[in-house]
């Protein structure tokens, strides 16, 4: 398998592994949510870079550890970071349709 | 860790507002106090205090110390000062409500217990402010909500000196001319610093914030919102400021109270505007139950300066002031108080049971927590028996307030079982349970992750 193969396998895989880390306010997973702005790989190295519905949210860190847990236990990756940024702020627009669609999302009204 | 953290008492703080509030519908279904007795009397006085410190300044306090770090992203000043905080402002209440039993003819020693008691109120208080003051001014500048929370809190700090002033006079420590002359004259005072400014005030900019984040709203920050904050502080110096200057001049503080209703009011009107923008702009099309029924609250706090409003027209605020003030604690703070304690219970728990696994197993949702189908009925229950109350007050009819007590109790009691089987995870079913990992919280105690 050349390396760039491999490379997608893998992101598919971290993917995978970072939907099952629920954003517990929305109950929703935080990629179709759209806190997960990148994922880096290289080899078995990953980065994600990622962000929280709101700054200072009291459920930033275990959203941060429950995504390197995730990543972590994905085949074939060696080691992972997590980064919180809040350029650009998190804002609903950002969802996938799949979770706006579940949530409820619209562009307000009574 | 870079995040806030949960407060480790913050439970301990709503369970026992819950149970103040519980006591005190308890004391009004059976007739103590108001209306029974009068209005200034010594039994209605330790049933104000019961509400306003025992249960709605615990309640405060509680939460922001785990959302003043929210609204300006940084971890509180000292966790270790939330305990003893807690203890003087228990023990200082406690006190404080056998000072008035003594005043009403109890038995009790032969010197007062008001100044104890005021005594260590305030120094709960001053604690509590040193702590979240020191947060706010390290995270400054601050935001529009932020800026709400630390008007209320210089409230908070007029209050509390008012009141140790009163307890000072009233229980013979100080005969002090100008003492004296605030606790004769400076009562309304108190009043409008406690329910206005420290209550009313912090729970306005609390709830911008709030509302916002549960509801998927825009942040406002605009004109409205300024001007809501300018006229609100405005009001709020005028009456507290002013309003002691004035007292200390030899005169009475009316006319400087109706300068600052105004400008309270239109205070009220433009927060009002905008919390309808929020809520006509939110993404999220079907909210949960802790808007909807804040929303009542919301609808409460209209109702009451629509009331205040008639009451000074009709020249009938001082044979109303009662009903007013039960509208203002009991439809507006206290509902806004149980809705977002309904929320809130159920994220921290969320947080401390869920929190530590998440990614490595599958969790509930903060939503599964709670069954809100059954928790409406109760809210409902309990705005409607606060509603018999607040007519009946109005209407002269004491026997149906007692009724409206006994509403509001059954409501409060079963809302507070829901909290705790929120708690106990009861509503929580099958293997999401408490997966591998996740612990049973406690009842009253956060187990805090140490970074």
């Amino acid at each position: 398998m050349s390396e760039a193969a491999a490379d997608e396998e893998l992101a598919d895989g971290v993917m995978a592994a970072l939907r099952r880390v629920i954003d517990p306010e929305l109950g929703y997973n935080i990629v179709d949510l759209g806190l997960v702005y990148r994922v880096e790989i290289d080899k078995g190295t990953v980065h994600v870079v990622m962000t929280t519905t709101t700054r200072g949210c009291p459920a930033t860190d275990y959203l941060r550890d429950g995504a390197t847990d995730a990543v972590d236990s994905a085949l074939g990756v060696e080691s992972v970071t997590v980064e919180l940024t809040y350029d650009p702020p998190w804002t609903p627009e950002m969802m996938s349709q799949k979770a706006k669609e579940h949530l409820g999302i619209g562009d307000g009204g009574w | 860790m870079t995040g806030v953290t949960l407060s480790r008492w913050t439970m301990s703080y709503f369970a026992l507002a819950v149970l103040c509030l519980l006591g005190a519908q308890a004391l009004m279904a059976l007739g103590f106090g108001y209306p029974a007795a009068d209005v200034a009397a010594p039994e209605t006085l330790l049933l104000v205090h019961l509400v306003a410190v025992g249960w709605l300044s615990l309640l405060m306090c509680g939460a922001l110390f785990q959302f003043v770090p929210v609204l300006v992203a940084r971890p509180i000043h000292s966790n270790g000062l939330a305990l003893p905080t807690l203890a003087c402002l228990v023990a200082g209440l406690a006190l404080l409500l056998f000072g008035f039993l003594q005043l009403a003819g109890g038995a009790g020693p032969a010197w007062s217990l008001l100044p104890w008691g005021g005594g260590l109120l305030a120094l709960g208080f001053a604690l509590a402010l040193w702590n979240l003051g020191c947060t706010l001014w390290a995270a400054r500048p601050l935001a529009l909500p932020s800026r709400f929370v630390t008007a209320g809190l210089a409230s908070l700090a007029a209050t509390a000196l008012l009141g140790f002033t009163f307890t000072l006079v009233f229980g013979g420590v100080s005969s002090a001319q100008p003492l004296v002359a605030l606790t004769a004259q400076g009562v309304p005072l108190h009043i409008v610093a406690g329910f206005g400014g420290w209550l009313t005030f912090t729970a306005m900019g609390v709830s911008y914030r709030l509302l916002a984040m549960f509801m998927l709203a825009p942040e406002l920050d605009g004109a409205s919102t300024r001007w809501a904050f300018r006229l609100g502080v405005a009001a709020l110096a005028v009456a507290i400021i002013g309003g002691t200057l004035i007292v200390w001049l030899g005169a009475r503080p009316g006319w400087m109270l109706l300068a600052a209703g105004l400008l309270g009011l239109a205070a009220l009107g433009l927060y009002g505007r905008d919390i309808v923008q929020l809520y006509k702009r939110r993404k999220r099309r079907v909210i949960e139950l802790n808007s909807r029924m804040a929303s009542v609250a919301l609808v409460n706090l209209a109702a009451a300066a629509l009331l205040g409003i008639v009451l000074v027209g009709t020249g009938t605020l001082g044979d109303h002031s009662g009903a007013l003030l039960f509208l203002v604690a009991f439809g507006w703070l206290s509902g806004l108080g149980l809705a977002k304690l309904y929320k809130i219970v159920a994220f921290l728990t969320w947080l401390e049971c869920y929190g530590p696994v998440l990614g490595k197993v599958d969790a509930p949702r903060v939503q599964d927590l709670v069954v809100e189908p059954r928790a409406v009925r109760f809210f409902i229950f309990y705005y409607a028996a606060m509603w018999v109350g607040t007519l009946a007050l109005l209407a002269g009819a004491p026997l149906l307030f007692r009724a409206g007590a006994v509403g509001m109790l059954l409501a409060t009691g079963a809302i507070a079982a829901e909290l705790v089987r929120t708690r106990r995870l009861a509503d929580v079913r099958g293997a999401v349970r408490l997966p591998e990992g996740a612990r049973q919280p406690r009842l009253l105690v956060s187990m805090v992750r140490q970074g």
